[in-house]
């Protein structure tokens, strides 16, 4: 009773803790001053693709858009546990998520998935689209957002719980279905970061990684201009925690208007 | 001049307060045109008089029993339905998570382009631009359609105003007329867990927040005498609501309430990106924090480096003298 499963994993810039300027003088962002990541929402994704394996079988299957920047997210997919990799040929900082979606749809159908397909649910760069929706609609497949949980996949049906505004809801899904996975599941990465010589060691691998060719696809959103947001000036002051008389006139000041 | 339409999130008759916001931005950008709002879920009709009032010059209904609670396919069909009507030049939902599920489902099929999380949307060139703040709220991106037609934007909790009721503005609310069959109801809502809203924190003038630097329940209870003294609503990261100390609605943040109280007392949080978007625009902030490297200090008026087991007791001591 053992399902199949298909992960969408990418590389995303990091955007955390940004310091100094993002953009060129063209209005592009500067690689070199953001870096690359794999994405963790995708991680998470992988994480509970991986878990299902673990528990009652099936084979994983790893699929990303686009040549590596920093990052060879499909290597580190195959060194984390999964059955194959895909490449899909499309440029992901050329197309919007629709396009993007329509490129892996086609890499889906190819490899005939009837089973469940993983993603994580934003991107955190930016979040311009989701693309487990668009990807759910090109493969006219169920789909739901913010999956914190799988708690049963069968041939047939799969259960998620996943976070809403105020709690959580359980909804149960005929397969196929495009289940999007949020934050919740990975707090620690349970496998954990290798060392440096392994880590070389799984990039000198000969690995064959077969490539998709997606056909033409339009991007139907551009990106009609970038500007630096002015850096928020606000008058810091460091407090002293030790004395009562600094934490004092703090509060009294904090607690009045200006 | 513009049509825009606007869908409309009601649950269990209570209406989204995003959506509403939605509908102050539509009125804006229709600058004469028609707006039309689609009222979805369990009590939908009950609302449709507000909607009239704060600004909508259409209203149709969706509330199907079989899809009292949300999931994708039959509102997909239903919002298509819908705009399929009366084409808009723009249609707009909030960024919650069922916004943000069913905005980029609709325009998917539609094969329209589409723009989630938006801060602001407006005319720009003959045709509209969609805004966003990202990487670390160091760029502001403009995104633009690639072809003519229906564009599709979700906006976030706080880009837009929530326009003021005018009584005087009234009309009758149509159901909406969609076919739907049983394959399109294939996805079901088993159970649903949802806490009772317990805080107002949009109206809070005073916050204090408690992140994962509390520790455990000990550490929250300091948190909670420290509101208390100060007559102020508790407020949490995610971490802290993940970890079942306090329930979902107390949190801040990207998934969480915007808040913009006059003092916000962080304690024992980072600052990460998506805590700080919930509470920026605070108009003074205080963060205790050992790390005297957590990112919230950089958005803090008053950085406090130190435990907050320590700390807190000492503001209270100097609130009480
Ligand atoms: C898509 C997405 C959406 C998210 N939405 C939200 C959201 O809406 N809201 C939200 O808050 N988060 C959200 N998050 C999570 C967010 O990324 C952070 O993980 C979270 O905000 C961290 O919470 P924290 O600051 O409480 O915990 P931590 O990051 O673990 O920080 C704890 C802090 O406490 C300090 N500390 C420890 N002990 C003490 C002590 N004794 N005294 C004082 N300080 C101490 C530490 O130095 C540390 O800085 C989201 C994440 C994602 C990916
Ligand atoms: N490998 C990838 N596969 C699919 N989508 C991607 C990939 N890398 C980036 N993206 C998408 O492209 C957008 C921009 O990517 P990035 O600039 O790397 O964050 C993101 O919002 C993603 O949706």
């Amino acid at each position: 009773m053992s399902v199949d499963t298909m992960v969408i994993v990418r590389e995303v810039w990091d955007t955390r803790d940004l310091v100094g300027q993002v953009l060129d003088d063209t209005g592009n962002i500067k690689a070199d001053a953001v870096g690359t990541r794999f994405e963790p929402e995708d991680l998470n994704a992988l994480e509970m693709a991986l878990r299902l394996k673990d528990a009652q079988g099936g084979k994983v299957t790893a699929i990303s858009a686009g040549e590596p920047r920093g990052v060879d997210v499909l290597r580190e997919a195959l060194y984390r546990g999964v059955d194959a990799v895909v490449r899909v040929n499309a440029d992901p900082l050329a197309l919007d998520d629709q396009a993007l979606a329509e490129a892996y749809a086609g890499a889906i159908r190819e490899l005939g998935s009837q089973g469940l397909i993983l993603i994580g649910t934003t991107v955190l760069d930016g979040e311009n689209s989701l693309l487990g929706a668009h990807l759910a609609a090109a493969l006219d497949a169920e789909q739901v957002s913010w999956v914190d949980e799988l708690e049963e996949a069968t041939p047939e049906r799969a259960v998620a719980r996943r976070a809403i505004e105020m709690g959580t809801e359980t909804v149960e899904v005929p397969l196929p279905a495009v289940l999007s996975v949020g934050v919740a599941l990975l707090e620690d990465d349970p496998r954990s970061p290798r060392s440096a010589k392994a880590m070389l060691k799984l990039k000198m691998k000969k690995v064959d990684i077969p490539a998709h060719e997606a056909p033409a696809i339009e991007a139907v959103t551009k990106t009609a201009g970038r500007a630096a947001v002015p850096e928020r000036v606000i008058e810091t002051r460091a407090v002293d925690a030790e004395s009562e008389a600094e934490l004092k006139s703090m509060l009294d000041e904090a607690r009045k208007g200006d | 001049m513009a049509d825009i339409s606007v869908f409309i999130e009601v649950d269990d008759g209570v209406l989204n307060d995003i959506s509403l916001q939605c509908l102050g931005a539509a009125r804006a950008l229709a600058d004469g045109g028609v707006v039309r709002c689609l009222a979805a879920g369990a009590g939908a009709s009950g609302i449709a008089a507000d909607l009239f009032a704060r600004g909508a010059d259409e209203v149709k209904v969706f509330d199907d029993s079989r899809a009292a609670a949300y999931t994708t396919k039959p509102y997909a069909k239903a919002v298509i339905a819908w705009l399929n009507e009366a084409p808009p030049a723009v249609a707009l939902f909030g960024a919650t998570t069922i916004g943000n599920d069913l905005a980029p489902s609709v325009a998917a099929r539609l094969k329209t382009p589409c723009v989630l999380s938006a801060d602001g949307v407006e005319a720009a060139d003959g045709g509209y631009v969609a805004r966003r703040v990202e990487f670390d709220r160091k760029v502001q991106t403009a995104y633009a359609p690639e072809k003519e037609g229906l564009f599709i934007v979700s906006l976030h909790d706080g880009a837009a105003e929530t326009p003021a009721a005018d009584a005087s503005r009234t009309g009758e609310a149509v159901p909406l007329s969609v076919e739907l069959d049983d394959s399109d109801f294939a996805a079901r809502v088993l159970k649903r867990d949802v806490a009772k809203k317990t805080v107002n924190l949009k109206d809070a003038k005073i916050i204090v927040a408690a992140g994962a630097g509390v520790g455990n329940a000990e550490g929250l209870a300091v948190v909670q005498q420290l509101a208390d003294a100060l007559g102020a609503e508790v407020g949490a990261t995610r971490a802290v609501v993940d970890a079942g100390w306090l329930a979902a609605d107390h949190q801040i943040g990207q998934t969480g309430a915007t808040v913009r109280p006059d003092l916000y007392i962080a304690c024992g949080i980072s600052g990460a990106v998506q805590h700080r978007v919930g509470m920026l625009d605070a108009r003074k902030i205080i963060a205790i924090n050992t790390d005297a490297n957590a990112p919230i200090f950089k958005v803090a008026h008053y950085q406090v480096v130190g435990d907050l087991k320590v700390v807190i007791p000492k503001l209270i001591k100097v609130l009480a003298a």
